[in-house]
């Protein structure tokens, strides 16, 4: 049994961080913009013609919200192009002739991911602190999501990285699955403003447990069941990583 | 940590390796051992597995039967053994193009563990070896092909590897380049790093190799001391009369 390998795991992180800073633009830039007009046009803009959600101002509840869609675009889009890039120059034969095993490469990508993700997050809270719109009930509770989702979405975007054959398949989900089921997942409006049906179709959507247990971090509001949304990321986490370890393990697109 | 003792133990055993994409066989049962401290010249036309071989050797294709050791330990079993021992630069720049040099070799040699300093001492000692100080900073793609080979070469010696694996190494390479690699293959080997070059300049072979075999579509037609090879005529000579009507 070999030991773990933590130098190779830091150099794999060192070097997503500084693909991260090559394209500072589109990586950080990018996000933070997207984020402060988010803020700016439902929680100032809009917010004034409404008095409160849940019995906090709308800027402080859809705030939760647009950190989260955030931190999953950032660790997706982190994981998925990095690996299919690598993929693309063969840049991941570096990783395959070396002593890495296949779990120090995931966490490696992992880990990387995560990092822009969290980069993400804190510029993001800082515009968020000059809108007045940050609150943080369990700093804990909120690390944990933020960790939690940041892996999820890590993890799927190795699985996309690993599955695309072109530029535009690495799209497909962000634009299909990702954005939509956020956006339908309760950023902007609470769940019990919708019709019942609606209701019950949103429990279903994993999302919606991802914005609602970081509002409850921040705000201290929840509309799901803690429990459940614990179980849900959890799950993701093991199911997504067994997954991405099983691919690796057998070489699905990576070793010919 | 290395496995074999003694001087005579092979550092590469390909033992009744196939290998085959889909229903495509490229190699079938291939037997190879090479001794440690050679310097092994692999000859073969286009599509004749010599590649495939590399391949499945350094971990980049999965093996469908049969084994293969480096310096003892199996490279599906026991990989990241095996692979401490390898280095290879590949046909292929096979590099992240934006990174430059020095972070390709910084990152190689994290891959490898090693720590900070001497992945910096390394880095710095191959970059003064392989001439390329001007081009420390630039990015891969900003390079010549010259340039580029001399770093993918850089990469495959950042971790003092026993074995390497030189995959068309000079490709794309001045002549003047040309020889000056060649006396720093001679210097690697001569301190007892054990080469194994492909390469469709046969005089490079001819120059450089202690031993040489030919492999055409996945089998070894043949292998002999280079004294041997070249018995009859130049290594061209012999290559062209055994892969006939193999290459066109």
């Amino acid at each position: 049994m070999e030991n773990i390998n933590w130098v190779a795991i830091y150099t794999m992180v060192r070097r997503e961080v500084t693909r991260t800073f090559r394209v500072v633009v589109q990586t950080l830039v990018a996000p933070v913009i997207s984020a402060s007009l988010y803020i700016f046009i439902f929680g100032v803009v809009v917010g004034r013609s409404i008095d409160t959600i849940v019995g906090v101002p709308y800027i402080t509840f859809v705030f939760p919200g647009i950190l989260m869609l955030s931190v999953i675009n950032a660790s997706f889009s982190s994981s998925s192009s990095s690996l299919y890039f690598a993929r693309f120059t063969k840049s991941i034969e570096e990783l395959l002739v070396a002593p890495v095993s296949y779990l120090e490469i995931i966490f490696g990508y992992m880990l990387g991911s995560m990092m822009r993700a969290l980069i993400v997050a804190s510029l993001i809270l800082l515009v968020g602190v000059l809108f007045g719109a940050v609150s943080l009930v369990s700093p804990l509770l909120f690390v944990i999501y933020i960790l939690g989702v940041s892996a999820i979405f890590s993890l799927l975007g190795m699985l996309v990285g690993l599955w695309a054959q072109s530029f535009e398949q690495l799209s497909v989900l962000n634009t299909f699955i990702i954005t939509p089921f956020t956006y339908l997942g309760g950023i902007f409006y609470s769940i019990t403003m919708l019709p019942e049906t609606a209701q019950i179709i949103t429990m279903l959507n994993p999302f919606f447990y991802f914005v609602d247990g970081i509002r409850n971090a921040m705000i201290g509001i929840s509309e799901a069941n803690i429990f459940v949304g614990a179980v849900v990321i959890g799950g993701l986490v093991v199911g997504l990583g067994s997954t991405v370890f099983y691919l690796f393990k057998t070489g699905w697109r990576v070793r010919v | 940590m290395q496995k074999y003792d003694s001087d005579t133990t092979p550092i590469l055993q390909v033992q009744n390796l196939t290998k085959a994409y889909g229903r495509k066989t490229i190699l079938e049962n291939f037997n190879l051992d090479i001794a440690k401290g050679g310097f092994f010249g692999l000859l073969g036309p286009n599509g004749a597995g010599k590649s495939t071989l590399i391949h499945c050797v350094t971990g980049i294709a999965r093996i469908t039967a049969g084994k293969v050791l480096v310096g003892g330990s199996d490279v599906e079993t026991e990989y990241q053994a095996a692979r401490r021992q390898i280095g290879l630069s590949p046909q292929e720049f096979n590099v992240d193009i934006f990174a430059t040099p020095l972070q390709l070799l910084d990152f190689v040699g994290g891959y490898y563990g090693l720590s900070a300093s001497v992945r910096k001492e390394r880095a710095e000692e191959l970059i003064t070896q392989f001439e390329l100080t001007d081009h420390a900073y630039k990015q891969f793609k900003e390079l010549s092909g010259g340039l580029k080979r001399r770093v993918t070469l850089a990469r495959a010696l950042m971790h003092k590897p026993p074995l390497l694996i030189l995959d068309e190494p000079t490709a794309g390479v001045d002549v003047e380049q040309r020889h000056s690699l060649w006396r720093y293959f001679r210097e690697l080997n001569q301190s007892g790093t054990t080469i194994i070059l492909t390469s469709h300049y046969l005089e490079e072979i001819e120059q450089l190799c202690t031993e040489v075999a030919i492999i055409n579509k996945g089998k070894l037609l043949i292998r002999e001391s280079i004294e041997d090879f070249t018995k009859e005529g130049s290594v061209e000579e012999k290559y062209l009369r055994l892969t006939s009507g193999n290459t066109f």
